[in-house]
């Protein structure tokens, strides 16, 4: 290798107890022997069973509907259309947290009113006295539909005349940067290199399909108990349904997997509906089939990049268009579409930039959030970008990107960069990882590519995010959390206990967590974007340090020692000069109760608060931070037949302090792989409207034979601003590794596939083209 | 949900005939279940009956004979793969058989089931077509044996009849020096529906191609036999512009569709280059190769 | 579609329900029986959720009919062991970090048991290949194939039992 290694800048992390070590998670050992009960885990006596009619058109009038056949069926209790609804509208923008408007333009029908819009718009309701007898009523509905113009491709949608799906034109979100001088810089550059990268539609493929089971208990309040990544959505469920938002309540379960799946609502409206009518619990699980159907897709993009260079490498400007495929509805849209236009750069310094950036309604499935929320996207375009401007100027991949790398300090597209920006640190161990690129033979050319990116964490600053955690020492010297946070498997609730563990000196086992329920755990906000160990970690680390500060003064008095010279360790207050000289936890408990100190406490984190960016103009602060980092990829492939074989990958992310190195170990392996199929196979293959893909037969997503076990280099600059100096790690593993792996296809082959997934026969037409031109 | 359906279980092969004789139309024997649940899960395949006939005595195991092996109806995948007898025989099935879907598949479907199914992407159906198995049907009145190539009629169809099961399947046994592949390409390194695979037994004699049979799946309606270039190889010293020939005559015999898996130009390449690779494999093994 | 009853053995525990044909092992595991340690994934045997030992093998119960299962022993990975006294393989997974959501994390044991009872000492490749109808959606599969490397060690060291 020629690059050498960057040498990592000093740090100064303290040795932690608890912290950093990869301990065995909370929650593990309940999921491996079958005793945590998912959403469709749990049945209840006189449990209804509920199906879902949907659209078979992409965008019709319902002429006529009937279900009079469905509702006389023995054994079909209620069947419900838009016209029994008591509300009926369904909020698909962000949960609003503190009270922010949501755009009117997103709110649409729990049930289609007259107009379905893609294939998959539900239409009605059934709750059955068993499964066999909702199928059975759906099968029973009469429906008529009026075939209208449908639009699928967004560059029609943009056209004037096009089909409406979303009014006044279709364009349900839309961004502009302008920065800098780019004429100027286009002039400076010794070379433009302009191309048009894109992705597919991807679905998110959770092993666990949406389900949950909705009740009324005896206080009149609608229970519902579903698998999603936002209890906060009680309130959207509340307006649904017509009822106060303190009678209604979401107990949050374990989450068979979300990545953004998860995010919107679900089913808990459509069940919710069905136990107000029929007072009876009503169960719904989707069928694999239905979940592909009915949740959101990943946004595909269409990016073109043009950008001037001079000949030593340095990027003198860039003008960039964004069009992403927004589907039948808007909901999250607007605000990937900010994500990918605040990221559209990458890590690197641009000082002449134009961005353009669409978000277009279509009458395909909807798309909304899904790991790395237009981030993937972005990078994926920036980072071909990158390696075909290194070929053009024959420099080698990684010195083009070292040479325009940001630095803290530096601007992106829209923000200072404020804390660590390790980018030639990662790369350059992922570089010496991937080591001397093995040797082609005969057919089989190998490649080798990597790729920077920066990613956000938290959320975007002007929805003023906060996470609330109650944290108590009981009276035996165990601790109990209540947190509202959803965990989607990625440790969310074992990593803040984790924490808790090490300010209050208990061992991780002694540590109960109660969470992921509206009504009794406190709000932590949503699963979603890389927040949960920034936001609820830091209410976590207050609310325990509260309780520590408490026990620590208790005991400095008894000690007669200074507060300073204590520490909490192994369920003892230790002398920190002398360890040798303590008082067990419980007996400080004791004293602090007798005396009604508390040994409870709730605390508020607060995100940074900012205001609303100008879409004219995108500048200004919109995220708390970014996690940086780097992919690389080997790869062999059989130039005959297009087969790609992955050699060896290496994820190298500094995740500030990684609070469990097992789970962060995990969520950058796990990551990753979703980006390699991202690259390699997945796609969500839709023809005016319709899914090709139904089911896991055709929609493939790696096995485990697909992938080598990724290479994982933790870096820790200790500088981010979760708890412990931790930065994000979930959505930013997935983010390099598509585009690493087609550099790597790019460089084995010398032609450049500018789409994903680079399928076998993909790589073979493209093998041909480059052979007849 | 499944739709509703009787369930006949019947004991022995003679009442398993009598129900599907009886019982027709409409009734529909069911081994390992791994593609009729899925095709009844999805109202594709809606038989009023199935005969369950997984544990039958008579449609187990496999045999040697003089001449033949004989591999009940019932064999799984997953025996298949592990029988030292098979791979004596045809490893070109050991081959299909170690591709086949993934390990919990393999140990429920059946090789029975895999040709009455029909799919023009049946993994073990090129592999026993270039070993020219046979398979032996049985109904409640008549026993036939037929050449596997004679078997398979379109899409999904056979001369199945409705009162007949797969008994068996005969791979004939050679004392002639030979050898077999089998190469499936999916869309990804396991469980996997295949875009297209070849199998290839070649036999040895007088230092040239002997006996060659070549097959393809997923290019046709029906797993077939590239009969041309195989006439091209017989008697010949392989050569590698030779093999190039036969190579492109199967791929001509092709005639794939295009779908969300491949293009029909892509599989009818895929044909052609997976022949010469197998043809080339296998005259390097055999010491045919003029080259 | 009379319904029968018929006999099965789930994790040491016979029971007799009465279950009509088109009823699969899957869902009289689950909405009969009460053994939700079995998951539902995708029902078509794509996903390998629904994964239990049938007879000693690694099956999709999602493809089995109840009635196939007669008189069968079944085991599930709550058969294996439990949180107080856990199996050698749930152990190595909770070590690994090889449970992320935990959806596939039943099936994927119980793939693991199958193979480490047939080949005690399996190399990456052949770990690999033998969930590899078991897909993962978390992991990307590292984890799980270091866990059952090290639930091999533990077997072969302290043996089977939980």
């Amino acid at each position: 290798m020629k690059t050498k290694v960057k040498p990592l800048p000093p740090v100064n992390l303290p040795e932690l107890r608890q912290v950093g070590k990869p301990l065995r998670r909370v929650d593990a050992m309940g999921k491996i022997v079958g005793k945590t009960l998912y959403a469709a885990d749990m049945f209840m006596p006189n449990m209804l069973h509920a199906k879902v009619f949907r659209s078979t058109e992409p965008h019709a009038r319902i002429k006529r509907l009937d279900v009079s056949k469905a509702r006389a069926l023995p054994g079909v209790v209620c069947v419900m259309t838009n016209e029994d609804l008591p509300q009926g509208i369904l909020v698909t923008d962000m949960p609003g947290q503190t009270g922010q408007r949501r755009r009117a333009s997103s709110d649409t029908h729990v049930l289609a009113k007259d107009i379905v819009r893609f294939v998959g718009d539900p239409i009605a309701l059934v709750a059955a006295e068993t499964l066999a007898i909702a199928e059975q009523a759906l099968k029973l509905i009469e429906i008529e539909y009026e075939p209208l113009p449908a639009v699928f491709d967004v560059i029609e949608a943009m056209k004037p005349n096009a089909p409406v799906v979303t009014a006044p034109n279709n364009i349900v979100s839309q961004y502009k940067v302008r920065k800098g001088n780019v004429k100027a810089g286009m002039e400076a550059a010794d070379i433009i290199v302009e191309n048009t990268f894109s992705v597919p539609f991807v679905d998110h493929a959770y092993l666990e399909p949406e389900a949950g089971l909705a009740w009324i208990d005896d206080k009149g309040v609608i229970n519902i108990r579903v698998c999603t990544q936002v209890v906060e959505h009680f309130r959207s469920i509340a307006l649904a349904l017509g009822v106060p938002q303190n009678k209604l309540h979401i107990h949050g379960t374990m989450v068979g997997g979300g990545f953004g799946g998860k995010e919107d609502i679900t089913v808990e409206i459509f069940i919710g509906l069905l136990t107000q009518k029929t007072h009876r619990p009503v169960m719904l699980e989707y069928t694999r089939e239905e979940s592909i159907l009915a949740h959101s897709k990943r946004h595909p993009y269409q990016i073109t990049h043009r950008t001037g260079v001079t000949r030593d490498g340095k990027i003198t400007a860039a003008e960039i268009t964004l069009i992403a495929n927004s589907g039948a509805y808007v909901y999250l849209s607007p605000y990937v579409l900010l994500y990918s236009t605040g990221t559209a750069t990458g890590p690197y310094r641009v000082d002449n930039l134009s961005i353009d950036s669409y978000a277009v309604a279509t009458n395909n499935p909807f798309t909304s959030a899904f790991r790395g929320f237009g981030v993937p996207q972005a990078c994926f375009a920036h980072e071909l970008q990158m390696d075909d401007i290194a070929r053009k100027l024959g420099l080698d991949p990684y010195e083009l990107r070292s040479k325009n790398y940001l630095k803290t300090g530096d601007y992106g597209v829209n923000q200072k960069i404020t804390t660590a920006a390790w980018l030639e640190e990662t790369a350059t161990r992922v570089l010496e990882a991937l080591g001397e690129k093995t040797p082609s033979s005969g057919s089989i050319k190998v490649g080798q590519g990597i790729a920077s990116y920066m990613q956000s964490y938290g959320r975007i600053m002007w929805f003023h995010d906060t996470s609330q955690a109650w944290v108590t020492l009981e009276m035996d010297g165990t601790v109990t959390i209540r947190s509202g946070i959803p965990d989607l498997g990625a440790g969310q609730v074992s990593a803040v206990c984790q924490i808790a563990s090490e300010v209050l000196g208990v061992p991780l086992e002694e540590i109960t967590v109660y969470h992921t329920d509206s009504a009794l755990t406190p709000l932590a906000g949503t699963s979603t974007a890389t927040r949960q160990l920034f936001m609820s970690g830091n209410a976590v680390f207050q609310a325990a340090s509260a309780i520590r500060q408490v026990i620590i003064e208790r005991a400095a008095q008894k000690l007669e020692e200074s507060p300073e010279n204590l520490d909490l360790a192994d369920r003892k207050v230790i002398v920190k000069s002398d360890p040798n000289q303590y008082l067990p936890l419980r007996e400080v408990i004791a004293l602090c109760a007798s005396e009604g100190k508390p040994l409870s406490n709730l605390a508020l984190f607060k995100a940074p608060f900012t205001d609303p960016i100008d879409p004219e103009n995108v500048q200004g602060p919109i995220w708390p931070d970014f996690t940086f980092g780097a992919f690389g990829a080997e790869v062999a492939v059989d130039t005959e037949t297009g087969e790609i074989t992955l050699l060896k990958t290496v994820a190298c992310h500094d995740v500030g302090r990684a609070i469990n190195p097992a789970a962060v170990c995990g969520q950058i392996e796990g990551g990753g792989v979703q980006g390699i199929g991202y690259a390699t196979m997945e796609e969500v293959i839709v023809k005016d409207g319709h899914i090709l893909t139904p089911s896991l037969s055709e929609y493939l997503i790696p096995t485990a034979c697909d992938v080598p076990s990724t290479q994982v280099i933790i870096l820790e600059s200790g500088t981010g601003l979760g708890p412990f100096g931790a930065k994000g790690i979930g959505e930013p593993a997935l983010t390099p590794a598509a585009p690493a792996i087609v550099n790597a296809v790019t460089d084995a082959i010398g032609v450049q596939i500018k789409s994903i997934p680079i399928t076998p026969e993909k790589i073979l037409s493209a093998l041909n083209q480059n052979q007849n031109t | 949900m499944l739709p509703e359906f009787d369930l006949v279980m019947p004991e022995n092969l003679q009442q398993a005939l009598e129900n599907l004789g009886q019982r027709n139309p409409g009734v529909v024997p069911v081994a390992g279940g791994t593609n009729l649940t899925v095709d009844m899960r999805s109202r594709r395949h809606t038989p009023a009956t199935l005969v369950n006939i997984e544990h039958i005595q008579e449609l187990t195991g496999i045999l040697q004979e003089d001449d033949r092996i004989e591999i009940g109806s019932c064999v799984t995948i997953a025996e298949i793969l592990k029988s030292p007898i098979i791979a004596a025989v045809a490893p070109a099935l050991i081959e299909a058989a170690r591709g086949f879907a993934n390990p919990l598949i393999r140990n429920r479907a059946t090789i029975g089931g895999n040709l009455a199914d029909a799919s023009p992407a049946a993994d073990t159906a090129p592999s026993l077509l270039v070993h020219n198995a046979q398979v032996e049907l049985w109904s409640k009145k008549n026993r036939r044996i037929l050449p596997l190539d004679e078997f398979f009629v379109g899409v999904r169809k056979t001369v199945l009849q409705p009162d007949e099961i797969i008994k068996s399947v005969h791979v004939p046994k050679t004392n002639r020096p030979s050898a077999s592949s089998f190469y499936k390409l999916g869309l990804r390194k396991a469980d996997a529906i295949s875009v297209a695979s070849v199998a290839v037994y070649l036999e040895k004699k007088n230092g040239a191609c002997g006996q060659v049979r070549i097959a393809m799946g997923s290019v046709a309606p029906k797993p077939l036999r590239a009969y041309a270039a195989e006439e091209l190889l017989t008697g010949k010293h392989l050569s590698l512009k030779l093999i190039e020939e036969a190579a492109k005559l199967a791929a001509e015999a092709s005639s794939p569709i295009s779908d969300i898996r491949g293009s029909a130009e892509y599989r009818r390449r895929m044909v052609f280059v997976l022949t010469r690779r197998l043809l080339t494999h296998l005259a390097e093994m055999m010491e045919l190769k003029d080259w | 579609m009379d319904p029968k009853v018929i006999t099965l053995t789930v994790n040491g525990r016979k029971h007799q329900v009465a279950l009509p044909p088109n009823i699969t092992l899957l869902r009289a595991l689950r909405e009969y029986l009460g053994y939700v340690d079995v998951k539902n994934g995708c029902e078509k045997g794509d996903c390998g959720a629904c994964t239990v030992l049938l007879n000693g093998k690694a099956v999709n119960s999602c493809l089995v009919l109840a009635w196939q299962a007669n008189n069968a022993e079944i085991i599930t990975t709550s058969g294996l062991g439990s949180a107080e006294n856990p199996h050698p393989i749930h152990r190595a997974f909770a070590d690994e970090g090889a449970a992320q959501c935990g959806y596939c994390t039943p099936g994927m044991v119980i793939s693991a048991k199958a193979l480490l009872d047939e080949n005690p000492h399996p190399t990456e490749a052949e770990i690999r290949e033998a969930i590899s109808g078991n897909l993962c959606r978390c992991t990307g599969y590292g984890q799980i194939v270091r866990a059952i490397q090290k639930a091999a060690e533990i077997i072969n060291k302290e043996g089977d039992a939980s």
